[in-house]
């Protein structure tokens, strides 16, 4: 129901979400000279000076961080591709550009990080900051359209996750209460009722929590092995077993009360 | 009587701050255990009653079984308040391990019940039992991580000899500062001993 | 379905209704106005809902449709939805909006809920990104359990994403442990 207590008032932190981000794939120009790293995630490399390939954001960091590559920024991080998009943003009320699906956390990673590599990069900056202000509160003006609208549904196109993120909170207390005043069983025939007080203490676990739970023991299993692969002495190689291990620590803790909860 | 207690017991919960733990209400609660047998006594002599008229408990339908319902209901209330007064704590005590650690600091443990401190142990061993049979740390890398190293600085005594993840033994004197490795020192930040320093 | 240890659930049980009783009831002092401990047909009593609702459930007792849910407020709320002080009437005006048309009959509740809701949304969701705190607190005590639940989940999650842009430390010390405590130095 709208605004009953909810002690995980959020699916995921921003932290997370640009943990997720990271995994995005990014040109780099290395200045050395590697074997190709053979990852959990994947093979990347070999590395050569001058030569442009392709990682993951994080890698890619990790790299840049001891000096060992440049980060080219991508080609929509450019004053023209981001004016014209601004401009189109601000054009259209309804519908949202196309930008890539962590457009907000990459960026942010590459100021942090690379701000050296992106060319004119206090306009690039506050131009996504204006673009992302300007798509928000087009986020807004579309979810008070729901007002309008029989079905209470809103259709918004091409939202980016960190967008999600921010509003999924807020929108997912406001539909339940939607669903629950609009459904026209709000006065349910007293027989059912009585059932359905009597079993209340042993309310079945849906469908979507046991699949979500079932999903994640099997990469919980597998992350066994792979905390096996740690002890590499090459830094970067230490890297990514320890973040791939972080993300199924994080994925396995969402699980553990679901897990007990068949305990007691 | 008929409920009130008890509830005040679970508005207690209501108006505390979020994820704030409140002194456990030994007072308030043995108060509405001490209603439920009022309670039960009320409805017994009712009963009895019925039965010294010669009536059918089972079937019969007058007043005398009107008040009794009403005090089996608020029996049935208090009993849903009280378990809900204990579920609630409950849940923020098994989140307690995520966010503090297994040892508890003094602040915390004063609030709670003698079955709280008991629960709170047994639910750490039998998650510190799954984490070793899955072969994970399960209590690490709360926050994604970024460097496997950190910069902290220590704001607490915490003391000499401490013995870190690789065997080295460390003295945390307060305001030293030092590169540890993330995993270690995230416990101490959770339990507010040491700051992370950035930048 | 009613959640059994759910706060706001028991909490939204425990507002007053009055009943009329349809049946005499002995050995329970639960009418003020008796000197006896027992209850005659046709007195009026405040009851909680939970207590209400088994009574009513059994005829007992019939429920009467609470002054929160007359056609005054019906009338108010359709005026100007965002300005009804909600709040003080009932704390949980829609989860027991909810709970107590079946008992009364009322088939309009569900779209009565439905619109004050959707009327009062807009400006939860208007005041929640964008006015600062001092500005919203008016505003907020307007608010039901269940707006004020909605307000905070919109600005919990922006705070925190403001919070990610400004950057900082990523590891801090547990909310739960109070906020006091500077180390004596």
């Amino acid at each position: 129901m709208a605004g009953q207590s909810d002690p995980h008032p959020s699916l995921f932190s921003a932290d997370e979400v640009e943990f997720v981000a990271e995994d995005e794939m990014i040109e780099i120009v290395p200045n050395m000279r590697m074997e190709p790293l053979n990852l959990l995630c994947g093979d990347y490399g070999p590395f050569f000076p001058q030569m442009v390939t392709k990682v993951p954001i994080w890698l890619a960091i990790a790299l840049k961080k001891r000096g060992k590559c440049t980060i080219r920024p991508p080609p929509w991080m450019s004053i023209e591709s981001l004016t014209q998009i601004l401009e189109s943003e601000r054009e259209s009320q309804e519908s949202f550009q196309v930008l890539p699906f962590h457009y907000v956390e990459i960026s942010r990673l590459l100021f942090d990080h690379a701000r050296d590599d992106i060319p004119d990069v206090y306009m690039v900056r506050s131009l996504i900051e204006d673009i992302r202000d300007v798509r928000f509160h087009k986020v807004e003006t579309s979810l008070e359209s729901f007002e309008d609208a029989r079905s209470s549904a809103v259709r918004i196109k091409n939202l980016s996750a960190m967008e999600v993120n921010i509003v999924r909170p807020f929108v997912g207390r406001a539909l339940q209460a939607f669903y629950k005043h609009g459904s026209p069983d709000l006065i349910p025939n007293p027989e059912r009722m009585s059932n359905s007080n009597a079993n209340r203490w042993q309310q079945a676990p849906d469908q979507g929590q046991r699949v979500c739970y079932e999903l994640m023991h099997g990469v919980i299993l597998k992350s066994a092995l792979y905390e096996k692969d740690k002890g590499f002495d090459n830094d970067t190689r230490h890297c990514s077993t320890q973040a791939r291990s972080c993300y199924i620590r994080m994925l396995a803790r969402k699980i553990v009360p679901v897990f007990f909860g068949s305990l007691f | 009587m008929y409920g009130r207690k008890g509830c005040q017991l679970v508005k207690e919960i209501a108006s505390g701050e979020k994820e704030q733990l409140t002194p456990f209400n030994s007072d308030l609660f043995d108060q509405v255990i001490a209603e439920c047998s009022q309670h039960y006594v009320e409805l017994q002599a009712l009963i009895r009653n019925m039965q010294e008229k010669g009536l059918d408990v089972q079937t019969s339908k007058n007043e005398d079984h009107f008040g009794a319902l009403i005090h089996h209901l608020s029996l049935v209330r208090n009993k849903r308040c009280l378990t809900s007064y204990m579920y609630n704590r409950a849940e923020i005590l098994r989140n307690l391990i995520w966010k503090v650690g297994p040892v508890l600091p003094q602040e915390i443990l004063e609030k709670l019940s003698h079955f709280e401190k008991e629960y709170f142990k047994k639910h750490s061993a039998s998650l510190k039992s799954y984490m070793s049979r899955i072969d994970l740390d399960l209590a690490v890398d709360m926050v994604p991580p970024k460097d496997p190293y950190i910069q902290v600085r220590v704001l607490d005594d915490i003391g000499e000899g401490i013995v870190l993840s690789d065997e080295k033994s460390v003295n945390f004197a307060r305001h030293s500062m030092h590169l540890l490795k993330r995993t270690d020192a995230e416990q101490f930040i959770a339990r507010g001993l040491m700051e992370e320093l950035t930048g | 379905m009613a959640n059994y240890f759910d706060i706001d659930d028991i909490l939204a049980e425990e507002e007053l209704v009055s009943v009329v009783f349809q049946k005499a009831v002995n050995g329970v002092g639960i009418d003020p106005s008796s000197e006896t401990d027992s209850v005659e047909p046709g007195s009026k009593v405040e009851l909680p809902f939970w207590l209400a609702h088994e009574l009513h459930l059994r005829q007992i007792a019939t429920v009467k449709l609470p002054p929160s849910f007359n056609q005054k407020t019906r009338l108010e709320l359709g005026a100007d939805a965002a300005c009804v002080d909600l709040r003080s009437r009932c704390p949980y005006f829609y989860e027991f909006g909810c709970k107590i048309a079946p008992l009364v009959g009322d088939r309009d509740m569900g779209s009565f809920l439905l619109s004050a809701f959707k009327n009062r949304y807009q400006e939860v969701l208007a005041k929640a990104h964008t006015a600062a705190f001092a500005a919203a607190s008016k505003f907020l005590n307007l608010l039901t359990k269940e707006e004020t639940n909605l307000y905070e989940a919109a600005q919990s999650s922006m705070a925190a994403f403001k919070k990610w842009r400004i950057g900082g430390p990523r590891f801090q010390r547990a909310a739960v442990l109070g906020r006091k405590r500077k180390p004596t130095a």
